[in-house]
């Protein structure tokens, strides 16, 4: 190796570590601060944790049970995530695969609706919910994560550039039924880009404040988002802010688990299933 | 908790009737086991319903929503046709808008009037929608005050008396004066030049719909501009570092071109770095801030080493800053019980001394515990007699001065303020802006530019 390629990888190593240390240091700072006061942090920008921790986790457990709401969170996030991941690829995959009459159509009423803001139907929504007694229940919340538009437009673009049409036409050959196709060789296929997506509408719902805050209304049905905003409500501005940070920094936990999970399964799933040659 | 509980039944009548009444076992109006829903923005109103709860035998569920989207909440959940909360609360800011929107239940249809005496003027007017109905009562008062040091008072003035220091701010020629005064005895009379903001509106921004910038507008402008331009502040932004040091003492004299941040050599929003780049400034003490009754708590968590040093006196006009309102949905299906919520956190007697001392100082509007409480001394301020202070103040606010427009033209004339003192614009290029703004913004409103 020359000392040019030394010099080279090392300015790439360089890049790399500042690249991962600008990405670390806000997190760090969220940990650093969950250990100060909230007047130590008005004050002043440190690295070094203060002595704060247990009174800040008082605070916050004095205001709401956190695991309470990161249950609630997980019983939202989850069954979400997985019903967006289910439901979009199978649509995604019936518009990739199939030709019928108005596909096309149909594809691109779904790309109009990716553009509608959800916030617009935020009151006719509510009167939805109240006329169905759905106010105060997570079914809201969870169902209509059945259609996502966004994951359906991705996956279909993925549909079409990973899956040749021959493997599912073999398949056909060898017997098999369109759903058990579907099941055993399509969804295999597309794990990475339903991975990617799950991450997504996971952190989504796991993140989601506006439509959560409007829906409950009960404290003991509050998601962790909801939960935490609440902190802010208090008389002093500044007292809570420590709090603040701490409740944050244990409700990313879930999101970094379910990261590191999903991003070992893409790098798995990469090498596995398709045809070769 | 029997004795509460018979307070709280008896709360119409007089504490002594209360006091008399221990031992009776009848149970508070038969509300024994009904339930009572809270949406508010504010913890305050966590304890207020525990001790409901408990005084009347009810079940109370306090929802607590962040301020920032709790109009929103409101909203959605009240034009959907929501039956759920029968308490609702609002700021100053949101009243308006709750009122044209018909979310207040009228409180007159339970008697409220027959309660007008009891409360503070300006805040019983506050909660009464354009059509005179009273729809909701706040259990504080928040009459804006100039809280000022005592030994710099005596040290330049020879005073520390409120009386006397109130005339050194009683109007915007007279602060200037003040202001220069002290700039020659060393000292900074505001740490920023937006001290006297609560104190500005004097007169009404819109009379008969139409605008009306009147001349103490003008008065205001120029003394932002004066304090800005002669050196006369220390330069810090509210609620900044610096802001906040200067309650605590020594803080060094920023330049005006730091607090615009185009001069970004000083971090003012972290106290570290900005000790290190502040080192060889020249540093002051500042003398006065301008806050509303609650900044006492404020003052007390950041004064530091000054606590005791401090007095509070009369501004240059009256003003208020904030206060929970408390009022009831007017689609809730348990209106009667809800008003006696409304009466325990605004009209009982007890109530009010519990969060006297329960808030450590808050001002409650309640007149007759304010009266009861006028001798109470606070040791930040060297055991001056606040609430007593708090009152006065709070009598000399004209509420009728208040529009729904004040929140838009009052931050329109701000920034003309802002952008003329850093020469941004001219005077007469900014407050034409102004009138454009309030155009853009108010076609309803009538505009005679001058």
């Amino acid at each position: 190796m020359s000392t040019w390629d030394n010099i080279k990888k090392g300015i790439l190593y360089f890049l790399l570590i500042l690249l991962a240390v600008t990405c670390l240091i806000p997190f760090l700072l969220m940990m650093v601060n969950a250990t100060r006061s909230g007047s130590e942090i008005v004050s002043s920008f440190t690295l070094i944790p203060s002595t704060h921790l247990k009174e800040n986790w008082e605070t916050v457990f004095s205001y709401f049970n956190l695991f309470k709401g990161m249950f609630n969170s997980v019983l939202v996030a989850v069954p979400a995530t997985l019903l967006c991941a289910y439901f979009s690829s199978l649509t995604a995959y019936a518009l990739a695969m199939y030709k019928f009459k108005g596909s096309k159509v149909l594809f691109y009423t779904i790309l109009v609706f990716m553009m509608i803001p959800g916030q617009l139907s935020l009151i006719g929504f509510y009167n939805l919910c109240t006329s169905l007694h759905l106010v105060n229940s997570y079914i809201p919340l969870i169902i209509p994560a059945i259609a996502s538009p966004g994951t359906v437009f991705f996956l279909r673009q993925y549909v079409l550039s990973t899956l040749p049409p021959e493997l599912i036409e073999a398949a056909r050959i060898d017997g098999a039924s369109e759903v058990y196709s579907f099941h055993r060789i399509v969804i295999p296929i597309m794990s990475p880009g339903i991975a990617t997506m799950s991450i997504g509408c996971f952190i989504g719902n796991w993140n989601s404040y506006l439509l959560p805050m409007i829906i409950l209304n009960k404290n003991e049905k509050f998601t962790l988002p909801v939960m935490m905003a609440t902190l802010k409500a208090s008389t002093d501005i500044n007292a809570n802010q420590g709090a603040i940070y701490l409740a944050v920094a244990i409700s990313v936990i879930p999101i970094i688990i379910v990261f590191c999970f999903c991003s070992k399964y893409i790098i798995g799933s990469i090498s596995a299933g398709s045809v070769k040659g | 908790m029997k004795t509460r509980k018979m307070m709280a039944m008896l709360l119409a009548g007089t504490m002594a009737v209360s006091m008399a009444s221990v031992g009776i076992t009848a149970s508070a109006e038969g509300y024994e086991g009904e339930s009572l829903v809270i949406w508010t923005l504010a913890n305050d109103l966590i304890d207020f319903g525990d001790r409901f709860a408990e005084a009347y035998g009810v079940e109370v569920e306090t929802v607590v929503i962040e301020p920032a989207n709790y109009p929103t909440k409101i909203q959605t959940a009240l034009l959907a046709g929501e039956s759920e909360p029968d308490i609702i609360v609002a700021e100053p800011q949101m009243l308006g808008s709750f009122y044209d929107a018909g979310f207040f239940a009228d409180l007159d249809q339970f008697g409220a009037q027959d309660y007008a005496d009891q409360i503070v003027d300006y805040v019983w007017q506050a909660g009464q929608s354009s059509d005179g109905v009273q729809r909701a009562i706040s259990y504080q008062i928040t009459p804006a005050g100039i809280y000022y040091r005592r030994d710099i008072a005596q040290e330049v003035f020879g005073t520390e008396d409120p009386d006397e220091i109130a005339e050194l701010f009683a109007d915007y020629d007279t602060i200037l004066e003040t202001a220069q005064t002290l700039k020659d005895a060393g000292y900074r009379i505001f740490a920023s030049d937006a001290e006297m903001n609560y104190f500005s509106g004097d007169e009404a921004w819109v009379v008969d719909d139409a605008l009306n910038v009147a001349q103490s507008r003008y008065d205001y402008m120029d003394l932002c501009i004066a304090l800005y331009q002669n050196d006369l502040t220390a330069y810090a932004n509210q609620w900044s570092t610096p802001w906040y040091q200067a309650m605590a003492g020594e803080v060094p004299i920023l330049t005006a071109d730091i607090q615009n941040y185009s001069d970004d050599s000083v971090n003012v929003w972290d106290s570290e770095s900005f000790a290190e780049a502040t080192a060889d400034y020249e540093t002051t003490e500042v003398f006065a801030f301008g806050l509303p009754s609650w900044g006492v708590l404020t003052m007390r968590d950041n004064v530091g080493e000054t606590s005791g040093l401090w007095g509070v006196c009369a501004g240059p006009s009256y003003g208020f800053g904030g206060g929970t309102f408390i009022g009831i949905s007017s689609q809730s299906k348990k209106q009667e019980l809800a008003w006696e919520f409304v009466k325990f956190c605004t009209l009982n007697e007890e109530t009010a001394e519990w969060w006297i001392e329960y808030s450590e100082g808050d001002a409650v509007s309640l007149i007759s515990v304010l009266e009861a409480h006028a001798d109470d001394e606070n040791e930040v301020y060297g055991g001056q007699h606040l609430n007593e202070l708090w009152l006065e103040l709070a009598e000399g606010i004209d509420y009728s001065l208040v529009t729904s427009y004040d929140t838009a033209i009052g931050d329109a004339w701000g920034s003309a303020i802002s952008s003329i003192k850093t020469g941004e614009m001219s005077k007469e290029d900014a407050i034409s802006n102004f009138y454009d703004t309030i155009e853009a913004t108010y076609p309803e409103l009538t505009i005679t530019r001058e």
